[in-house]
């Protein structure tokens, strides 16, 4: 693969009593599609803080192309940043914005102004070149930070944020530019976020962080359909989180028992699973099929093709809420002992289900659907 | 026009009407102690004086006698020069002081500081103006100390020096107040985004924090100018008018002859300087940003 352009090792950033980053090693491709997220607190823009020289770790170092930059100062690191507040210059225009770093670095002004032009015009900003800030809308703020950091020709940008003060409709095109422009300069951008839809749609690799600590690094899909643990597994949502305790071990398949009922999964392939050992299991709320079982009657409708009432693992419960998004619907469930489920079924099929808040269904999984989580 | 619109209509006139009513004092206020003095200030500047006694009429003697003298033009261009001055130290001193103020103490100690600033205006201006003399006298504070290394004594009151540290007295604790203000309200994230883009800590100074904070340090010049220029205590008791400043020729003309309408000829060209330094400073202040 490409070589390493940043690496932390062994990273530590402590502000008074607070411990911001715990022991943080890291490394990022050359030409990588890097995001870090993780909810609010957990360290991921104190990470790229300390990247761009803002912050000072406590312990530990960072290296930069194979350097130690622990002593470089921020203004002599060619890491540009995109704020959350974009923080472009209200007293500069458009053009005077993208041009800063470029006089900062001695460029001559023609110079300067040509290039400061080629990159508004290649964000499509060619006709408010000449445009103060504060006339600008949101998207195209956004197009002139990212000019005013890319003018530099970095190796790695750097984004905290910068799409969650847009509106909905522009983060999905902002994305697709953010995709592009990547691609096409094949340069390493670290991307802070707290929206998973962000991280997945645009990174190649996803690094999961909470309270200070990396808990996963791994491609979107490997973190959606695999969380390593309880608190990605939460955190990803959507998913079901299942815990219990082994009761035997037989044909590649493991029984375990819960509060609300007795069920099986695959055993899984790298970990061995012991008798009574606890164990938390995710199981992703579109794995899920869901029956309805009106009382008294023995009739049940099935929703989901494909799925049969043989499944091993079935509970019984009744449905406390809904969720709509699109063309998705997520049903919230409670079992008897109050363990609450997150089922994800397609709008349509809402219909052959007769939704009624006080009925009775079944949900049920594949021994395959599990998955077991480190503890 | 439809019943919801008349509605609209009354109520729109009413709340005016309620506005006005809030605004009244402060109108008749500035009519009755502000613009009512001033038109009779004009008025008075084409007065005549016989026999120490004022007369109304409309001459233009006392504008042609004034501005034919040298003493009102040298002692406009040293009134003007020595305010220009101040302003110019006094923004120059306070800068550092609330660039510290704004950046490198914690918010509670900005608090106190603030605080402490404000304290000076407690006594009277006048009292902290004599307090000088003291200290820098012949045989003053400053003198003995300097005494000590070999030097002196310099001769410190009754000159321009003295002036200028009744002036800034006057001044510098409101310009860093001022100051402080404008430059605490910058957003971290723009000193932050030029350190990124390669602005080392000084340049960050001049091509971030200055333009930022340019209105604030405007307004903080403003009012060091419109201080030092109408200043009369200052120029006297620590600079021993010499030269006289205008607020001093004022003084003196009325003294002399009882020739008020002279004095309000130096009074109505003061105002006409402050309010066009004034003007043009707060216009270039909030200028917006050019195309």
């Amino acid at each position: 693969m490409n070589d390493t352009l940043v690496e932390f090792r062994q990273v530590v950033k402590r502000f008074d009593d607070f411990v911001a980053v715990k022991n943080l090693n890291l490394s990022i491709a050359e030409g990588e599609f890097v995001a870090l997220m993780g909810p609010s607190g957990c360290g991921k823009t104190t990470t790229l803080r300390m990247l761009a020289g803002l912050e000072k770790p406590t312990s530990g170092d960072i290296l930069l192309n194979g350097q130690v930059m622990n002593e470089v100062s921020a203004s002599e690191r060619d890491t540009p940043m995109v704020w959350q507040s974009l923080a472009l210059f209200p007293f500069l225009n458009a053009r005077q914005n993208v041009e800063f770093g470029l006089k900062m670095r001695g460029v001559d002004s023609a110079e300067r102004k040509k290039r400061a032009i080629h990159w508004l015009e290649r964000l499509d900003m060619g006709e408010f070149i000449e445009r103060p800030v504060n006339q600008l809308s949101g998207g195209q703020r956004q197009r002139v930070a990212l000019a005013r950091s890319l003018v530099i020709e970095p190796k790695i940008l750097l984004l905290d944020e910068p799409l969650s003060a847009l509106d909905a409709h522009l983060v999905i095109r902002m994305q697709g530019v953010l995709s592009k422009l990547q691609k096409e300069l094949g340069i390493t951008f670290v991307y802070v976020t707290h929206s998973q839809s962000e991280a997945f749609a645009m990174a190649d690799r996803v690094v999961i962080m909470g309270n200070g600590d990396v808990a996963q690094v791994g491609s979107s899909r490997e973190i959606y359909r695999a969380p390593a643990n309880k608190f990605v597994a939460q955190f990803v949502g959507r998913n079901n989180i299942v815990s219990g305790k082994v009761i035997s071990v037989d044909n590649g398949l493991v029984h375990f028992k819960t509060a609300f009922g007795t069920f099986s999964m695959r055993s899984p392939k790298n970990t061995a699973i012991e008798l009574d050992q606890s164990i938390d299991l995710s199981i992703a709320a579109d794995r899920l099929s869901v029956e309805a079982r009106p009382h008294g009657a023995e009739e049940i409708s099935q929703i989901k093709s494909g799925t049969t009432n043989s499944e091993p693992n079935q509970v019984h419960c009744t449905l406390i809420s809904e969720e709509f998004v699109g063309a998705v619907v997520t049903l919230f469930f409670e079992t008897n002992d109050g363990t609450e489920f997150m089922v994800q079924v397609q709008e349509r099929e809402l219909d052959e289900l007769n939704i009624s808040q006080d009925a009775n269904y079944i949900l049920s999984w594949s021994v395959d659907a599990a998955h077991l989580l480190d503890n | 026009m439809t019943q919801s619109d008349s509605t609209a209509s009354n109520n729109r006139s009413s709340q005016r009407l309620y506005a006005l009513t809030w605004r009244l004092p402060i109108i008749v206020w500035q009519l009755l102690f502000f613009i009512g003095p001033l038109l009779f200030l004009i008025a008075m500047s084409f007065f005549l004086v016989k026999n120490y006694r004022m007369h109304e009429a409309f001459e233009m003697v006392n504008w042609q006698k004034m501005f034919s003298r040298a003493y009102f033009k040298d002692a406009y261009v040293f009134t003007l020069g020595m305010a220009a001055g101040a302003t110019v130290l006094c923004s120059l001193i306070a800068f550092p002081a609330a660039f510290a103020l704004s950046f490198k103490v914690s918010e509670n100690t900005r608090r106190w500081a603030i605080f402490f600033l404000i304290i000076p205006f407690f006594t009277s201006y006048l009292v902290r103006t004599f307090s000088w003399y003291v200290i820098l006298s012949e045989s003053g504070v400053v003198n003995s100390l300097l005494q000590f290394i070999g030097l002196g004594p310099y001769t410190m009151l009754n000159t321009v020096f003295g002036t200028m540290v009744g002036y800034l007295t006057l001044t510098l604790p409101l310009v860093i107040v001022l100051q402080t203000f404008s430059m605490s309200q910058i957003d971290k994230s723009y000193i932050e985004a030029a350190y990124n883009l390669g602005c080392g800590r000084l340049r960050t100074i001049t091509s971030v924090i200055i333009p930022l904070a340019k209105t604030g340090l405007i307004i903080g010049a403003v009012f060091c100018f419109i201080l030092a220029f109408g200043d009369f205590v200052s120029p006297y008791y620590l600079g021993g008018s010499k030269p006289p400043t205008l607020s001093i020729l004022i003084i003196d003309t009325t003294k002399s002859g009882q020739q008020w309408p002279r004095a309000a000829v130096v009074a109505i060209v003061m105002m006409l300087t402050l309010f066009t330094v004034a003007f043009a400073s707060i216009a270039y202040a909030y200028r917006k940003q050019q195309r």
